[in-house]
């Protein structure tokens, strides 16, 4: 049984100006939630950290026979996001999240929105996001102090 | 092995409550504590998230790219934000993790991106080689932002340029990592070369 892929061993100590105890991952080893399975190791290509999730209906409707990260996933799923949200929130190795996605959505559980390929390339897309941006204004006042 | 259909809503065809937006990204490279957290926060609609992630470290630098002696797969914290342009597109910021003199691959975070913005400290220029080289090798539209601490460049931009051996045609610009509007002009410079290469793209 060997533990594939990725072995994370704690390095979260070099992440740049993240001192909020909120960012920092478990440091149980990761890859026994996915019994040593890494993403996209199969024929699909792993699932771009930007890939939209959300619960279905029939994940929801089992939500309580669920346990563990799966019942954290798909209840953190009824609003969609992308799985590095998903992994930020329930403090998950990225890797660990994408595999535990894939099960999900393997089940009925969860919907997984892969990204069109082309995406970055269209242009209407394009011109939506830097229109998009045009609008942000000068200064966004209060959010935050600084990073 | 279950591939994931593309995109698959689930064995039970249930409907999701909501439809997710349409997910596009910027990547945000540069040396260690050059700002790259600080520009995500500055603009991004949410205070920055940490995830762990997995990258491919290459110990020998990133001059050629399809033969790479010595990969290991490291696990950094990586920083990122979102901003919501409207309800059916977000654009996610990924600040890239490599914040060493090695070289780093990070195809997994940048495939598909839009493009990508290399923040510089001119005190510390040699940390953002292996972001600029990156880029390069895979024809990603990016730009240099150099990062002005305290309102103050040290070096002036030609000398920048020829330090970096930036081409002429990739933008090379002063922003500001605290503060939104110029991020946002920063982010704005990036999506001018990605617009203009693809425009590029579509007439041939």
């Amino acid at each position: 049984m060997a533990v594939g892929g990725p072995a994370p061993h704690d390095a979260a100590g070099e992440a740049e100006g993240s001192a909020e105890p909120a960012g920092r991952a478990r440091s149980i080893r990761p890859f026994l939630l996915t019994a040593g399975r890494v993403s996209g190791r199969g024929t699909a290509p792993p699932i771009p950290i930007e890939t939209q999730v959300v619960s279905t209906s029939t994940g929801l409707s089992v939500l309580r026979t669920l346990t563990f990260e799966h019942h954290d996933i798909i209840a953190a799923c009824r609003r969609p996001q992308s799985v590095a949200e998903l992994a930020a929130q329930l403090r998950l190795h990225l890797n660990v999240v994408r595999v535990l996605a894939e099960d999900l959505c393997a089940a009925g559980h969860l919907a997984v929105h892969r990204p069109n390929a082309g995406t970055a390339q269209d242009l209407s897309v394009l011109r939506r996001v830097i229109d998009g941006l045009r609008a942000v204004p000068e200064s966004r006042g209060t959010l935050r102090d600084s990073g | 092995m279950v591939s994931v259909p593309s995109p698959s809503h689930g064995a039970h065809s249930a409907t999701p409550a909501e439809q997710p937006p349409t997910p596009v990204k910027l990547v945000i490279a540069g040396g260690f504590g050059v700002g790259k957290t600080t520009a995500v926060g500055s603009i991004s609609d949410i205070r920055p998230l940490t995830t762990e992630a997995a990258i491919t470290e290459v110990a020998a630098g990133v001059d050629d790219l399809t033969h790479t002696p010595g990969k290991s797969t490291t696990t950094v914290a990586m920083d990122f934000g979102c901003l919501t342009i409207d309800p059916t597109l977000k654009l996610y910021l990924f600040g890239t993790p490599g914040q060493d003199r090695f070289g780093f691959m990070w195809d997994d975070l940048v495939e598909g991106a839009l493009g990508g913005l290399v923040i510089v400290d001119t005190r510390r220029l040699d940390d953002c080689y292996a972001a600029v080289d990156y880029f390069e090798h895979k024809n990603i539209p990016f730009a240099v932002a150099v990062n002005a601490f305290d309102g103050e460049v040290g070096d002036d931009l030609d000398e920048v340029r020829w330090t970096l051996d930036i081409s002429e045609h990739v933008p090379l610009i002063v922003f500001d990592a605290r503060r939104t509007g110029s991020v946002r002009d920063a982010l704005l410079v990036v999506l001018d070369v990605a617009l203009s290469r693809a425009e590029a793209a579509a007439a041939t």
